[in-house]
């Protein structure tokens, strides 16, 4: 097999559905014309007694429940990108054939997992509400009729066999042409192929001998090869506008899902995802949302987003949302041997998001110190993805007591005797017993915010051991020795 | 009528039925203080709540340091969650802190909502609820069924769940300590390894040797 096509039968239909999920299992058909020249396009199964071409009026009084819509174009659009997506995981060589139907050239790839790969791909897709059929043959024609026989997929391996039996209209005769070969009691493919193409040129023409090679299947052609997509991004509208989450992420789920099977065909992951949210107001509202692992995985998107969105208070009602999600390639690592990694990444991950979203962003993960003496100096980082071996121990091992911080440090006014503090008064107040300092420290005075302290340690009357400091703004309780 | 003998195994089972069946085969977490070590039978046991009562200058900060620093050479991820925001992480050497998840609250309630999401984590050795110098008030108003919600949660998971207090908090809890030395100014020249090995601990719940019997 050299060539694919993968199609949709009654795409249109399919695709309204994918976009309404109340349709499902309704009987729906599609309408084309106006007023009574209305006619049924394409038909769902529910809707019995009704079939292609029916009057409006005539399918409404056979199927009294009947839902008949017209094409939606924003869902075809959707669902399109999908068939497209679903066809970039079986080659690179894409082309668009039509809106419900691509082809997909194969030449050089495995059959076996070509196959697999079908089958996979009609499986994605049906999840997602669209039933395709790949077909899968030597030539691009034949990749068609197999793909308009396939249940759900076929793979052509002997073309005259295949073709024996397939019914003469899948070559598209002209109407004299069918009439001619009726009369010579032609009716299938295989009938006409075993005719020799010379003699049928002789009576029918260049006309005729087309249609032979199309009877045949070795009519082959250059494919319009088409570029995967490299922009992931889904937009759709409210209207009314919703004031909700529930129905924003009903619509977002599928849209991520959908986003999500692009990515992968295309052989990426979501490094970060962007919302926009445009209000009622013409205002809007946009959020990054960092993934703590690049992935497809649509239910870790969702629960990031969902961590944040669900405290979130809009001005207006939401009328259009727009879901960005950037690409990069997925992470390839290999763990040392001796790495103590995560027993659950995802959980860690996903439960470090839920509580940057209780805090903000900035109030959790690993204290890394900075390099400078300045007091409480440090900033928070991603937590590492497996702890490293410890380092080697201290050169010399620390004394006393830990200091634990009063944030921000308390004013406290400090009684100073033979330059020693004697008494404290303010947060807290009493004689000093004993003091300790002081240790002077100061940096950075090129920079406009140059510091300057003093740090003493005294014991109060009570036991306790505060740690004071010494400022261009005064003293302060920088918090207690433990 | 049923014999004596059936209906006290049939109480058996139900018992260990309540009881969670990997509770006493979840691993200790040594915290490096030997008197709290001694006195838990080894460490802080996994999927048990331990609350640990100190007062400002009894060496809670000093402890904490320490199980930051056993569990570091275990390579084994730590979980603080700050309800003051009082931890500074200064006062240790960077090296010891690469495994810690620090979490700086706000208040008290936050510290709740987080300590639900990370003690269910079960990427953590140990999660650490630190609510010393929270306000009084704030603390009053924790409805018991949020500490028996956390109890429950911890049965579940492996990591052991020490909460610091200033006094007595946690209703039911299984092992509850105090550490009731306090600190003078004159020993805070003392290598930090002589002031923990100094540490007493007294068991105000539970003992390791009530546990054995038991």
């Amino acid at each position: 097999m050299n060539y694919a096509v993968i199609t949709i039968p009654d795409f249109s239909l399919h695709a309204l559905r994918r976009s309404e999920p109340d349709l499902a299992r309704k009987p729906v058909a599609l309408i084309e014309g106006e007023g009574r020249k209305a006619v049924l396009v394409q038909v769902s199964p529910e809707a019995l007694g009704v079939e292609r071409g029916l009057a409006v009026s005539l399918a409404m009084a056979r199927c009294p429940g009947i839902v008949l819509r017209t094409r939606d174009l924003k869902a075809e659009t959707d669902s399109h990108r999908l068939l497209v997506a679903a066809a970039f995981t079986l080659s690179p060589r894409v082309e668009i054939t039509g809106p419900e139907c691509c082809t997909v050239d194969l030449q050089g790839a495995n059959p076996e997992q070509t196959e697999r790969a079908m089958r996979q791909g009609v499986a994605d897709l049906m999840r997602m509400g669209l039933p395709a059929r790949p077909g899968a043959a030597a030539t691009p024609l034949l990749a068609h009729y197999a793909a308009c026989c396939a249940e759900p997929v076929l793979v052509v391996r002997d073309a005259r066999e295949f073709l024996h039996d397939l019914p003469l209209s899948f070559a598209e005769p002209t109407a004299r042409q069918a009439e001619v070969l009726d009369g010579w009691g032609i009716r299938t493919l295989g009938q006409l192929a075993a005719l020799p193409k010379a003699e049928v040129g002789q009576r029918l023409g260049t006309e005729g001998a087309a249609l032979w090679e199309r009877a045949a299947g070795e009519t082959t052609r250059p494919l319009r090869l088409t570029q995967p997509t490299q922009t992931f991004a889904s937009a759709w509208d409210y209207e009314p506008g919703i004031d909700n989450i529930e129905p924003l992420f009903f619509k977002l789920r599928r849209y991520a899902e959908c986003l999500a099977f692009e990515l992968r065909s295309a052989g990426f992951v979501a490094e970060s995802l962007a919302l926009t949210l445009l209000l009622e107001d013409e205002t809007d509202y946009w959020r990054e949302y960092q993934l703590p692992e690049p992935n497809t995985d649509v239910e870790g998107w969702l629960k990031v987003m969902h961590s944040q969105l669900e405290s979130l208070t809009l001005p207006a009602r939401v009328v259009t949302v727009r879901f960005v999600a950037k690409p990069t390639r997925p992470l390839v690592k290999q763990e040392g041997l001796f790495d103590t990694g995560l027993r659950d990444p995802h959980a860690f991950w996903e439960n470090l998001a839920k509580v940057s979203a209780i805090l903000g962003e900035e109030r959790v993960g690993t204290p890394v110190l900075e390099d400078t003496w300045r007091p409480d100096s440090f900033t928070l980082e991603r937590p590492a993805e497996s702890v490293p071996a410890p380092g080697p121990a201290a050169v010399h091992p620390p004394q006393g007591g830990v200091l634990r911080r009063f944030r921000p440090p308390r004013p406290v006014l400090v009684m100073m005797e033979n330059s020693r503090p004697s008494g404290i008064s303010g947060y807290a107040s009493g004689a000093v017993q004993a003091a300790a300092g002081p240790w002077r420290a100061s940096g950075d005075w090129w920079r406009p915010d140059h510091w300057a302290v003093e740090t003493w340690h005294v014991e109060m009357e009570t036991g306790e051991i505060f740690q004071l400091a010494r400022t261009a703004g005064g003293w302060t309780i920088e918090g207690v020795v433990d | 009528m049923p014999k004596a003998s059936s209906t006290l195994a049939a109480l058996r089972s139900l018992v260990a039925a309540w009881n969670p069946p990997d509770r006493r085969a979840c691993e200790g977490v040594p915290t490096g203080v030997p008197a709290i070590d001694s006195a838990l039978g080894g460490g802080l046991p996994g999927g048990q709540l331990t609350e640990l009562v100190v007062a400002p200058g009894s060496g809670g900060q000093l402890t904490l340091v320490q199980l930051f620093e056993t569990t570091r050479s275990a390579r084994q991820r730590v979980a603080l969650i700050d309800a003051t925001d009082a931890f500074a992480p200064e006062v240790v050497a960077a090296d010891l802190l690469r495994h810690l998840v620090w979490a700086r609250c706000h208040n008290t309630e936050e510290a709740f909502k987080v300590a639900d999401v990370l003690v269910r984590d079960g990427n953590y050795a140990a999660v650490v609820l630190d609510l010393r110098d929270a306000p009084g008030s704030a603390l009053n108003r924790i409805p018991k069924t949020t500490w028996h919600r956390l109890h429950r949660i911890t049965e579940r998971q492996p990591a052991a769940v020490l909460v610091l207090s200033r006094y007595g908090l946690v209703p039911a809890v299984r092992w509850r300590l105090e550490l009731p030395s306090r600190f003078r100014l004159s020993e805070q020249r003392r290598p930090r390894l002589e002031l923990i090995t100094a540490l007493h601990a007294e068991a105000l719940r539970g003992t390791f040797t009530e546990e054995m019997a038991g």
